[in-house]
This record gives structure tokens, sequence and C-alpha cells, in this order.
């Protein structure tokens, strides 16, 4: 029951928002998404760790000739991805300005948000996370088209016309394998252990990778990201880049390893390839980005990539990484585009040769300064924050199998402290212009959901068992029915051959 | 009391790390109330309680056998990360080291930044390097001296930033941060490699594995390389030595620290690490080489130096260059001696030359001059820092680095050559600062320039007192070779090169034969060694270039192909599904207008391989 209230009490409840007066619509609007993120951290303190299966089971049927059912789950690969979700929900309803035009629909779609992609994370029919993956395109096409900032309807409009194909793909995935395998339902654990031949699989394997792909997204399927995210306003951007990239990261480890492991472990080297361009091809171009915004968002595109490489390798140890990555990434990137917003907020620009010297205790904004170093620096991966944690586990775990793309990844990290350093040095440090440093004075809580996040960040840095225990029985399992990855390479191997 | 005190020992880092925290309420928030200052006090009582700890456990450590202890941190998929202590004389006498350099250089910091209002972030990073260095030394696993070596570049970053709103303090964090994660991430590479092949980070494991390792030598090779970077980049060796240099930015009190202890972070994890590197010829070949090419080239530099500040940090990587050697030919005790006596030596140079740039508002050597009977207390400290440096019996540096010559005399007669030749330049190039320092007659710059204050000049005697008394405690710790071994010919020849060093020097500078300023007779050399063999335009013409260049093509491929070709398809389908929508007015003959056109261009083209040869010829 549990389950459905994570995805129910937030879709009802923007519906009911209608009914509030609009004084206490953003009181309103906390307390629903506040109830769902406790609800998700009782889930969390119910959850048995050492359990691999699915836990909370619901199965109610409902159009059992389509083979949909409303079948919900949890898992360890879908915990942490729920507690992100209903975290950052809440840290973008609180961190939205008290102006923003239109409330009621602005916080009825995102929340509307939060309850879909709650169901597609815990939704175990195919047919269910479908539908649950295409609601969610909605509110955020219009979230970003209404509500952005300049090319708002160019860059939503490409956000829809990519989401929509990726959706396309996935559903003739998801049809396809129904249809070859003869099955009578899209329940997931009457598909998990098909019995197609290697090249179906590796056909259907295609259009979940690419489907996906676009939503995460991977180079080349990401051209609608910098333009969505710099266009969306700044919660809606932390809900794109730490919530809705994990949905297709999720996906293709639930869809595409889970569904066709065979497969999987045959395109491995190619997958951790392509994650390796990924990694580099996204830092290289935030190193030339003018706007910190877009810097930002490019640097998203580089993160993706590690979680990829992890997968890719297919041990327990980087598989529990890259879940852990995903966790981390949606702290980091929402920590960083909420000071990025504040930034564009009290000074009014984003451009690089235009910041400067924010960090001045009297007219600057150095409390923003202080944390952006420390968000920058956490996606730069330095220890104790929880950045380096996450792809440490990656690297290590991925390194006997790639060694060869585990450590260009490693150069990766290295290009991300070149554009976090050329950020901060730009707008954190240097002179601060008198005549322009008149900002408006940065309020309490517009603080709050920075130090929240900042101190998460910290935490399961100095902490990290708190951001692992979750995933660890559950990728052993996955693991443990897999063929180990045939490549398996050593550096002497590799030496060997040349 | 005793036995409590040695069990919480691990509580030494906490202590500076509380501080550290705490002093985030000043910034800015006590501030209004109570000024900056609190904030530096309260580090420092952070720092006495850390001293006096480590004081205490080093008593009871003495002489008795290495204990290790392990915390658990982090287990999963069958990775095991322990934090595994070591709590030995040694390790236990590092963080009496810097804990106690730690409280005089911080004494020093609230005499020498009194006007400044950045107290609380630049005392909470002097306290971060503290706690950072005394965990380091406590640790005995590779992974977290990793952590802890990646946390000191991102506090090098900080500390050089103190001042950041002046454009070259901007350059140099950045540059310095970013040379030292270079070597961070080959060391990262080199964490990663190792784990497979021995199956554990800790240290003294890693001696057991290497001491019967049969590892393929080519791997050992790369993995010992990639291992070896990271000391290069914290010890400033050749060619990432450039950080320390454009770090000078900093303010001086933190130069104190950085000169003297934190580069010797780098020479702690290498000497750590020297089992595993002796695995590979080649890595300890190139350990030598790139000392021996950074002890030469670091002593030219500095004396083509006209920065202070500059000068001294030459010297630095000199004298990294030779625990470089001393490491790469298995002399790990000669190493930690040189570390010791260098660490003490340099801090004590640093905070002298730092109490005559306070005073006389500029760091240039050839405006300075003339300050011996203004300063006498600062000039009796730089003289005795640079005894203590060099081989000048009986202070500390002439017993190092006569244990190190000892030990080349029997494997690599060579380098000895090196070593006296290093030892002579340096002895030379300290003396040309002494002389442009205090000889001479005062300048401008000098005319009024009086002892400072006690807060500055007090901790500067205290080190000058410790610096004369380290051979007696060397002594009575036992670490001094007796009489009868002594190796008179070589202890002969140190002093030889040292005296010959220092007599020139004299004769050149501090005399008044000889007019000032001095050049090379060819331009191009003076230039050379002037601008750090060229280093900076170097990197700016490959690995910076490199980058530079490789993102602009990136970013112009990602706007003009990637995203380009998205844009034609979607502007393709719009336009198509524009012009049907405004055709679509009910008129059959459109349709089959468009209809005709459209099979027309689909019949030309299918077409047209057969069509053009008849229209090519006539």
């Amino acid at each position: 029951m549990i389950l459905s209230t994570l995805i129910w009490f937030p879709i009802l409840g923007a519906i009911a928002l209608a009914l509030v007066p609009s004084r206490y619509l953003k009181w309103a609007a906390l307390i629903l998404s506040g109830s769902i993120l406790l609800g998700s951290l009782w889930i969390a303190y119910q959850f048995d760790i050492t359990q691999p299966l699915i836990q909370f089971r619901e199965d109610l049927p409902w159009l059992a000739t389509l083979g949909l059912n409303y079948q919900l789950g949890v898992d360890g690969l879908s915990l942490p991805l729920i507690i992100l979700n209903t975290l950052l929900t809440w840290i973008a309803i609180y961190s939205s300005p008290e102006a923003t035009e239109r409330p009621r629909l602005f916080y009825g779609l995102v929340l509307l948000i939060s309850g879909a992609v709650s169901g597609a994370f815990l939704a175990q029919n195919l047919l269910l996370f479908f539908l649950f993956y295409e609601i969610e395109l909605v509110p955020f096409y219009l979230l970003i088209a209404i509500w952005g900032s300049e090319k708002k309807s160019y860059a939503a409009m490409k956000f829809l016309l990519y989401t929509a194909v990726s959706g396309a793909l996935i559903f003739v995935a998801f049809v396809g394998l129904v249809w070859l395998q003869g099955a009578d339902s899209f329940a997931y654990t009457a598909l998990a252990g098909n019995t197609l031949p290697l090249w179906q699989q590796l056909i259907l394997l295609a259009f979940v990778l690419i489907g996906f792909g676009i939503k995460i997204p991977l180079v080349p399927l990401h051209t609608w990201l910098p333009d969505t995210y710099v266009a969306a306003s700044a919660p809606i951007a932390m809900l794109l880049g730490g919530v809705l990239a994990k949905l297709g990261t999720y996906g293709i480890f639930r869809f595409g390893l889970g569904l066709f492991p065979e497969a999987w472990g045959t395109l491995a080297p190619g997958l951790a390839t392509w994650a390796t361009v990924s990694v580099l091809y996204g830092a290289t171009v935030a190193i030339a980005q003018k706007d910190i915004k877009r810097m930002v968002a490019y640097s998203s595109v580089g993160h993706m990539g590690y979680i990829l490489l992890g997968g890719a390798a297919l041990t327990e140890l980087s598989l529990v990484g890259a879940v852990a990555q995903m966790f981390a990434h949606g702290l980091i990137l929402a920590i960083l585009f909420h000071l990025v917003g504040m930034v564009e907020a009290k000074v009014g620009t984003r451009e690089l040769d235009v910041l400067n010297g924010l960090m001045n205790p009297l007219r600057g904004l150095p409390l923003v300064s202080a944390l952006l170093v420390l968000g920058g620096m956490a996606s730069a991966g330095i220890p104790g924050l929880v950045g380096f944690v996450s792809e440490f586990l990656v690297f290590q775990g991925s390194y006997a199998v790639f060694p060869l793309q585990t450590l260009l990844c490693v150069v990766g990290t290295g290009l991300t402290a070149v554009y976090f350093v050329i950020l901060l040095n730009r707008t954190c440090f240097g002179k601060l212009d008198n005549a322009i440093a008149d900002f408006p004075k940065v309020e309490w809580r517009e603080r709050v959901p920075a130090l929240i996040l900042s101190l998460t960040i910290l935490f399961l840095g100095l902490q990290p068992t708190w951001l692992v225990r979750w995933s660890e029985a559950s990728t052993h399992a996955m693991v443990a029915v897999l063929p180990p990855v045939t490549q398996v390479t050593t550096l002497a191997q590799v030496l060997d051959r040349e | 009391m005793t036995q409590f005190l040695l069990h919480t020992v691990w509580l030494i880092p906490c202590y500076a790390f509380v501080g550290a925290i705490a002093s985030g309420l000043w910034s800015p928030a006590l501030i209004r109330q109570t000024g900056p200052r609190p904030a530096g006090y309260l580090n420092l009582l952070m720092t006495l309680l850390a001293f006096v700890h480590s004081l205490s456990v080093f008593v009871q450590v003495w002489q008795q056998p290495a204990e290790q202890w392990s915390v658990s941190w982090l287990q999963v998929a069958g990775l095991d990360l322990t934090l595994s202590l070591e709590i030995s004389a040694v390790t236990v006498g590092a963080t009496l080291l810097v804990t106690g350099l730690n409280l005089l250089a911080q004494t020093y910091a609230i005499g020498y930044l009194e006007m400044d209002w950045g107290w609380s972030r630049f005392f909470a990073m002097l306290a971060l390097f503290e706690a950072g260095m005394c965990s380091l030394v406590l640790c005995n696993s590779l992974f977290f001296a990793y952590i802890v070596l990646e946390i000191l570049t991102l506090g090098t970053y900080l500390i050089v930033g103190t001042w950041y709103n002046q454009s070259l303090v901007v350059t140099g964090a950045r540059d310095a941060f970013l040379t030292k994660r270079v070597g961070d991430l080959f060391l990262l590479m080199g964490v990663l490699a190792i784990y497979p092949l021995a199956g554990t980070w800790d240290f003294d494991q890693l001696g057991q594995w290497a001491a019967t390792a049969q590892v393929n030598p080519t791997v050992a090779t790369l993995v010992g390389l990639a291992l070896l970077a990271g000391p290069m980049g914290k010890c400033a060796q050749f060619p990432l030595h450039l950080w320390l240099d454009e770090a000078m930015e900093g303010p001086i009190p933190s130069t104190v620290l950085r000169n003297s202890v934190v580069v010797a972070t780098g020479a702690w994890v290498l000497i750590k690490l020297e089992p595993v590197l002796a695995l590979s010829p080649v890595v300890l070949t190139a350990m030598i080489t790139i000392g021996a090419i950074t002890a030469v080239g670091g002593t030219l530099i500095a004396i083509a130096q006209i920065d202070i500040k500059r000068a001294l940090s030459y010297s630095v990587s000199t004298f990294m260059g030779l625990v470089f050697i001393a490491v790469g030919t298995g002399q790990t005790e000669a190493a930690l001696l040189l570390v010791l006596s260098h660490a003490i030596a340099q801090a004590l140079l640093v905070m002298s030359t730092g109490s005559i740039v306070l005073n006389s508002i500029t760091q240039d050597l050839t405006q300075l001059g003339g300050l011996w009977r203004r300063r006498p207390i600062s000039g009796i400290s730089y003289l005795v820092g640079v005894a203590g440096l060099i081989g000048f019996p009986p202070l500390g540096g002439f017993w190092a680095l006569l244990e190190l010559a000892d030990g080349l005399w029997a494997t690599q007669p060579a380098l000895i050559a090196v070593l006296l030749l290093v030892n002579g330049l340096t002895a030379f190039s300290m003396t040309r600062e002494f002389g442009l320092i205090f000889a001479g007659s005062p300048s401008q710059m000098t005319e009024r320039s009086p002892e400072n204050f006690w807060l500055v000049t007090l901790p500067m005697m205290v080190l000058l007192g410790f610096t004369l008394h380290l051979p007696l405690i060397l002594q009575s710790l036992g670490l001094l070779p007796h009489w009868a071994d002594l190796n008179k010919d070589m202890a002969l020849l140190l002093l030889w090169s040292s005296v010959t060093g220092i007599g020139i020097g004299a004769v050149v500078y501090v005399g008044h034969s000889i007019p000032k300023p001095i050049q090379l007779p060819w331009k191009r050399l003076q230039d050379l060694f002037a601008f750090d063999l060229y280093t900076p335009q170097l990197y700016r013409a490959s690995i910076v270039g490199v980058v530079d260049k490789a993102s602009r093509l990136t970013d112009w491929f990602d706007r003009q192909v990637v995203d380009g070709v998205v844009n034609f398809v979607g502007w393709v389908s719009l336009f198509s599904g524009q012009a049907l929508k405004y055709s679509n007015s009910g008129q059959g003959q459109f349709y089959i207008l468009t209809i005709a056109v459209g099979l027309t261009t689909i019949a030309l083209s299918l077409g047209w391989s057969f069509v053009w040869p008849y229209l090519l010829t006539p």
C-alpha cells in the first residue's frame, strides 16, 4: 500500500491544490511533498537490505487481456532513486521563488512529475512502467515552456520530440520482447528469464539502449540536454538533471541489463567505450562553455558516462558504484543548479566573462561561493564528498575488466576539475566590480536547500556505508545470474596483445 | 592518564579539524561582533592541544614496537576499505613535527596577518592542512593516503587563493590546483591498478607483497610510474614543479608550512611506497633521474631569481629532489632524516625572509640590502637556517646529507658528485640571498625596517633555537653515527663543498668589490634560469594548449555537427509539414502537382546515374 501512496498521494494532491487558497499553495505543496519524502524514508527504514528480491510487492489485476497489471515493488536498485526523487521534489518546491507565476499549475505539475517518476521506478510491469514514463513527459514540457527562460519554446519542443522518440523506441522493444517471447503478460518477472536467441536479444537491447540513451543522455543523443537544462528554471533543472536523467540510467539497468543479460555481456566492451567517449566528450565541451548553467549541464553528460561504465563492467562493485553514482550525481547536480540559479537571480548574469569576485564577504555572495566550491569539487571527485565514493567504486570495479576505458575515465575526472576551476576562478575569485555589486540580499530560506544538499553530500562522503548498503544485495543478485563478461582483460593482457 | 592519551592518539588530527570547522562561524557571521581574531586564537589553542598530546604519546611510544590499529570504514561487494593506523615512534614523531611547526606558524600568522580580515578562512585552511598531515602520517594505507593528498590539493587551491581578488593569486591558485591534481590522478590510477595485483592497500602489507611478488615487468613499471607521479606533484619535481613557485602568491605564514612539511607529504608517501617502486628498475632510475634533474635545475633557477620567496621555493624542489635520489637508491632512513632537517631549516628560512618582507614591503631582492645592522635577529635566523639546511657541521642538514652520501658511496658513487654540486650551489644561492638582503648599503625600501613585534619574532627565535639543538636531539635519540663509524672523507668533502659555495657567494655578493646586478655573460642562459627553464611556456604549448584546442574543437563539433544534424532533421520535417499545411487548400490540383513533383524528383535521383554520362558527352 505504501508504494501506491508514493505515486497517488502527490498525483491526487496535485488535483487537490486546485482547492487550496493561493496564499497557502506553497505550504500545501511542501506538506504534500514532505510527507512523501517521509514515506520514502519510512520505506528505507522498513527495507530489508539483506534481501535481494523485490519487496513491498503490490499486485492488482487491471487489463489482464493486454498483459497490463498494476504491479509495484521496490528493490536495492530503485530504493535510492525513490528517495532521491522525493527529496529533490521537496527541495525543488522549497526553492522555487515566492513570486512564481500561476503557482497552482506549477506546484501541481511538479507533484504530478514526482508521482509519475516514483511510479516508473516502482513499476514491475513493463507496460505500466511505460505509462508512467510517458506521463511525466507532458508536465515537464509545460514546466519548461511556461516557466522557462530565453528560447524556452524551442527547448521545450526539442525535449518533447526527443523524449517522444525515446518512448517510441522503448515501446517497440517492450512489445517486441513480449511478442517474440510469446508471453501473455508484460510482468517483469515473467520476462526476466527470457530464452530468446542472442540476435533477437541484441536487436531489442539496441532499441532499449538508444531509447534510454536519449533520456540519460549519452553522446551523441544529448543535444536536447544543454538547451533544455539552460532554458528550464532552476528548480525544474534540478528535477531534470537530478531525477529525470536517472530514469534513463535506471531503465538501462533494469530493462537492458536485467532483461537481456546475455546480449548485454556481448555488447559490454562497446558500452564501456561508449561510456568513455561520453565522459571525455562531455568534459571537453564543458571546458569551452561561457555560460555557467550550460557548463553544469554539460558536466551532467560526462558524469552519466561513469554510470554506463559501471554497468558495462558488470562486477558487483562496479554496479554498486553505478547505483551510488546515480544518487550522488542527483545530489550534486541539484546543488549546482540551485547555486547557479541563485547567482543568476542575484547578479543577473550567467556569463563567465562578466561574473567576478563573488567570494567578497560583504558585497558578494560568500556562502553561495563557498557552497559552489563544495559542489564543484564534489563533482570533480575530491574525496570526503559523495562524488568520490561512487566514482571510486565504479573505477575500482571496472578496472579489472576494462582497464584502458577506466583509466581514460579517470582522465575525465581531471578534465572535470579543469572546468570547475575555470568556473570557480571566474565567478568566486577575482575582484568584485563595485559598480555592479549591489546584489539583493540572500535570505536564509534561500540558503536552506543548498545547506541540506551540501550536508548530505558531506555526510555520505564521510559515511559512504549509508550510500551503498541499499543496493548491495540487489546488485549481488544481478551479477549472480549473469554470465561473466567474456572480454576480461587485465592490463598485462592488453599490453601483451599490442 | 598516559594510557588514555595513548589510546586516543587518533584525536591528534581531530583537534585541528574541529578548529577548522569552528572557524566557519566567523565567516562572516560572528565577525561582526568579535572581529576575525578569535578564529585564529581558537585554532592556535587546538594546535597546542594536539602538540601536547603528540608529545605525551611520543614519550610513551619511543623505543616501543609499532602498533597497528584498524577501523572499518566501508565494506562493500568484496572491497574492504579499512582505515588502518600505525602508531610508532616515527609516525608520532612526525605528528609532533607537524603540530610543532603549525604551532609556530600559526603564532607567526597571528602577528603577520594582523591587518587581514580573512582570518577565519585562512586559519581554517591552516588547520585543515594540519589535520590532513597528521592523518596522513598516522594512516597506514595507500588508499587513505591518496584521499588525504587529494583533499590537501583542494586545500592548496583555497589557501593560495586567500587573497582571491588579485589576479596573480587567482592564476597561481588555479595552476597549483591543476598541477597537483595531475599528479594525484596518476596516483589514483596507481591505487586502482595495484589492488588487483597486491590485494591490499596497507603499506606494510604492500611491502611484504613486494618482497615476493612476481609481476609482469611492464605492469610493474607502469604502476610504479603512476604511483611515482603523485609524490612528484606534491614534492614539486620536474616537470610538475611549477605550482610551488606560483603558490608563493599565498600569504607567507602558509608558505612556512608549505615549504617545510606540506611538500614532505609526497616524500612520506614515496618512502612508504619504496618497496613497491623497487619492483621495477626503470621506476628507480626514473626517480633518481627526476630527482637529480630537479635538484641541479632547481638550484640553478633559484640563483637566477630576484624574488625572495621564489628563490626559496626552488630550493625546496632541490631538497625534495635529493629525497627522491635517496629513496631511489633505497635509503629511506636518510630520506626521513633529510625531510626532518630540511623541514626545520626551511621553515626557519621562510620565517626569517617573511619577517623581512613584512616590514620592507617588498620581496624583490634587488630592492633590499644593508639590513644586517637593523635586523640582527632575522639575519642570524637566516644564517642558522642556511647552516641547518646545507651540509654544515654540526647542524641537522650535515648529518642527513652525510648519511645519504655514505649510502651512495656503496651503490652509486656518481650521484655523490651530484650531491656535492647541489650542496655547493645551494650554499652559494643562499649566501647570495643573504648578501642581497643583509649586506651592502641600505636602499629606499630598507631604510625604515626594524625588527617585527614579538608575535612574528618569537616563533622565529624558538625555531632558531630548535634548529641549533637538532643535533643534540638527534644524538639523544641515537640517530647520529658514532665518531668511529663516521666516514671522515665524505664529511670533509661535504664540508668542503659547503664552504666553497659559501665562500664564492660571500666574495661575490657580500663583498663590495664586484658591482651588482650580476648577469651571466650569456643573456640567453640567464633568461633560461630566470624564467624557470620556460616551463610555463612549455605547459602552455603542450598540455594546456591541447586541452584548450580540443575543447574548442569539440564544442564547435557539438554545436555545428551533432546539433546541426538534429536541427536539420527537425527543420526539414517541420518545413515539409508546414508546406503541406499551407498547400492543403482542398484543391485537388495541388495534391496532384505535389505528387507529380515528388515522383519526378525520386525518378530523377534514381535514374541520374544512367542519365549523367549522356549529359557529359557532347
